[in-house]
């Protein structure tokens, strides 16, 4: 708008007012400076460097080792599983498949100037593959938060909006079941993954094994949080409990604003509930869908606190491999890194949805 | 005037820096009665010394959450906390951040504590740390039940603590208790298992994972059974979900009286014995059991905390006084005695009133005297890095990713890139 008053050729007086408009921004611009670019810019720096974290006073600030950090992270390699051989040199096979090597074993037997550990292994086309990186933890941390994020993100999506269409209808009570559906999302996340850690417990301590036990589903206690494959679905699910209310609130922002004029229309006009949905209310909602996935997809990108309190070194989300990095592993650089890795996941992502929902419209 | 004034605001400032100066902080363990021991020796100081203040700052439970905490202090170089209580296996790795308390009188009372734990706390002959109290992994069986089961005392090796442990649980639960585990100890990948995992290794002459001499040992044929009995106890004789047990975890079951053995420190013992609580007498503990090879012997691997006076702070000489106060003989009597954790100075395991208290404490002193010691002094400052790999290459043992063949294996590898050292036998 600025450029278009320009071009007319402003008036004295406008470009005072945009000198003071400038004055009165720079505060804010000094502020980002200080609180955004100079701590992003301090992790790049020293995502170039060996530094140690709280390595005295004399050890301050490492040396720089260039993409050392990077490569370490990211290196993968994707090989054939070799057949087990016999002692007269001829493939194995036990009853009619293959015998093949032990990937984990394979890998590091190989003579890479890195050693790679497996994150991956699958048949494809009669051969057995692997895949392996130099940080399998770490690839394994960015695989897991983002199946987490679209799984919980989807889930969050359809119950908050089915959450949202049900309280916007006027019916008694309506104001306390706003009120209350609100209650897991004000709980604070290191508290409420403390409850669900309680209600989850191995034994019939837990609430769930007690429940499933007493009603006769299960005949012995399910160790959650043990269970590989139990693990990343118990965090989507404690997210989906505590951010559901999140998006219903957003939604339901957003549906307010669409006129009732619309919908007595489309019902003149014989429209059915379905197709009043698809046709009003959904176009209607997307700049507010839009947003509402926006903002759970990129907060649940870099998702800490749960898999931190509930799973520790067990099992990592990016955010907190980063955190094992710097703490436990005191490498400030491959931390660094790491969050950098992090903050160019969430930038694409941005990206890839202001791209597709058309957020960046000029109307 | 204006003179008047600066000179108010000039005393205001000097005695407001004079009060601020007196306040000691403490960091202190939270883990059973740990907090409100430390917090009623923190007011015996404050009576004795008015216009102190000591601050008790409880930390997280687990030992590797809190280095954590640690470490952010001290990047920060902050003055907020003025003694932390540290691990055994951290002075290597964080003497850089304490001071010399011989600078500050520990010279005259060091020689009552143990010589090991002592040396343990040295690091280039500056004490970073006074030994506070000292821990050794031991084994909690339920008095009772042995004898309802017909068993004459606590099982001797690894193979008898299973035989036994699946009888009573067998037993329990057809009598009724379905809730009821054989052996619960510390499963979770964390600091735990190793302490766990090492005690089944050195006690089946499997070595110490890395010797102190520097040779990786922990890749051999006894460490890789032992390992492998301890997995099969997963979802037999020990929950499912021992393998995201931490110490409490353990404790919490066992003195709910759903389980016949458990692994844990002395810390458990008063805990289980307060009146009120299922087991109160029922229960005594003996050395854990040993490996079922010839010469294996039963291992315990040693633990404790220790403090020591930040070199941050603002008030060393208070900062110290007030560590070796909580330190002294009066101070660990009253901690052996309320809350059985093992006291640093050879006299008090002849004081009747703490045998009283704890009486294995007596017959147990061979155990905490031999206790093994992690490999922390040898791979320093990469000690936590080594520990991380060990505990999460038996974790995945445990869990059934990896057989423990392979895990030894590669762990064997990755110790070597993490430290250099060579391979070897134990």
């Amino acid at each position: 708008m600025a450029v278009k008053t320009r071009a007319r050729g402003p008036s004295a007086l406008a470009r005072g007012e945009e000198r003071t408009a400038l004055w009165l921004l720079l505060p804010s611009f000094l502020i980002i400076a200080v609180v955004a670019l100079y701590p992003l810019g301090r992790v790049v720096m020293s995502s170039f460097t060996n530094e140690r974290f709280a390595a005295g006073v004399e050890l301050r600030g490492g040396q720089f080792i260039g993409f050392e950090n990077y490569r370490q992270l990211l290196s993968l390699t994707l090989r054939s599983v070799p057949q087990r051989l016999d002692a007269e040199g001829q493939p194995m096979f036990a009853d009619g498949e293959p015998v093949y090597e032990h990937p984990r074993l394979f890998l590091r037997g190989l003579d890479t100037p890195r050693a790679y550990d497996a994150v991956s292994v699958f048949d494809l086309f009669g051969n057995r593959y692997v895949l392996g990186a130099s940080s399998a933890r770490f690839i394994r941390a960015v695989w897991d938060t983002l199946v987490f994020t679209v799984s919980s993100v989807a889930l969050e999506t359809v119950l908050g909006m089915i959450i949202a269409l049900t309280l916007t209808a006027k019916f008694i009570g309506r104001g306390v079941m706003r009120a209350a559906m609100l209650v897991p999302w004000a709980i604070i996340t290191v508290v409420s993954a403390r409850i669900w850690e309680w209600m989850l417990q191995p034994t019939r301590a837990g609430f769930f094994n007690a429940f499933l036990t007493e009603i006769g589903v299960i005949d012995r206690s399910i160790a959650f949080f043990q269970t590989a494959a139990l693990q990343v679905p118990a965090m989507v699910m404690i997210d989906v409990w505590k951010t559901t209310p999140f998006m219903a609130l957003l939604l339901l922002a957003g549906l307010s604003t669409i006129p009732t004029e619309l919908y007595e229309a489309a019902e003149v006009d014989g429209a059915n509930p379905v197709r009043r949905f698809f046709s009003i209310t959904l176009p209607l909602l997307t700049p507010t869908l839009a947003v509402a996935l926006i903002f759970r997809t990129l907060d649940a990108l870099r998702v800490f606190d749960l898999f931190q309190v509930v799973y520790g070194e067990a099992r990592y989300s990016m955010a907190s491999y980063a955190y094992y990095q710097l703490i436990a592993a005191r490498n400030v650089g491959m931390s660094s890194a790491a969050s950098v890795i992090i903050f160019i996941v969430i930038f694409t992502f941005a990206i890839l949805y202001i791209r597709a929902l058309g957020v960046e419209r000029d109307d | 005037m204006r003179k008047l004034f600066f000179g108010l605001i000039l005393a205001v400032a000097l005695v407001w820096g004079a009060a601020a100066a007196q306040t000691v902080t403490v960091a202190a363990g939270a883990v059973g009665q740990e907090l409100e021991l430390v917090q009623a020796a923190a007011q015996r100081y404050m009576e004795a010394n008015p216009g102190v203040t000591v601050n008790v700052l409880d930390t997280p439970d687990l030992a590797d959450d809190r280095l954590g905490l640690y470490l952010q202090f001290f990047e920060a170089e902050s003055s907020e906390i003025d003694v932390y209580q540290i691990d055994v296996i951290w002075p290597g790795d964080l003497a850089v951040h304490f001071v010399d308390l011989y600078d500050y009188g520990a010279g005259e009372v060091v020689d009552q504590h143990f010589d090991a734990i002592v040396e343990n706390n040295t690091v280039d002959g500056r004490l970073i740390a006074i030994p506070w109290f000292t821990d050794a992994g031991l084994l909690y069986y339920r008095t009772d039940l042995l004898e309802q089961y017909g068993f004459a005392g606590p099982p001797e090796t690894w193979t008898e603590l299973t035989e036994m442990a699946q009888t009573i649980q067998d037993g329990e639960r057809a009598a009724g208790n379905t809730d009821f585990w054989g052996f619960v100890w510390q499963g979770n990948a964390y600091e735990g298992l190793t302490c766990d995992a090492l005690e089944w290794i050195a006690s089946n002459e499997g070595g110490r994972i890395i010797e102190p001499d520097g040779v990786i040992t922990v890749n051999n044929p006894n460490a890789i059974e032992v390992i492998e009995l301890a997995a099969s106890w997963v979802g037999t004789i020990s929950p499912t979900g021992v393998t995201g047990f931490a110490e409490e975890d353990a404790r919490l079951m066992f003195q709910a009286g759903n389980a016949a053995f458990m692994r844990n420190w002395p810390y458990a013992y008063s805990l289980g014995q307060e009146p009120g609580t299922a087991i109160s007498g029922l229960f005594d503990v003996s050395p854990l059991p040993a490996g079922d090879v010839p010469g294996g012997r039963p291992a315990a691997t040693l633990g404790g905390w220790q403090l020591g006076v930040s070199a941050y702070s603002n008030n060393p000489e208070l900062a110290a006084d007030v560590a070796l106060f909580l330190a002294s003989y009066e101070e660990q009597k009253i901690r052996a005695v309320e809350g059985s954790l093992n006291p640093t100075i050879q006299p008090l395991y002849e004081d009747p009133e703490v045998l009283e208290a704890a009486p294995f404490f007596g017959a147990l002193f061979d155990v905490f005297i031999n206790a093994v010691a992690r490999p922390s002094t040898i791979t320093a400052p990469n000690y936590a890095q080594v520990s991380s790999a060990f505990y999460t290459a038996v974790h995945d043992v445990l869990t059934g990713a990896e057989d423990a063949e392979t895990a030894m294996a590669l762990l064997e590898l990755d110790l070597q890139a993490m430290t250099g050292f060579p391979t070897g036998t134990p």
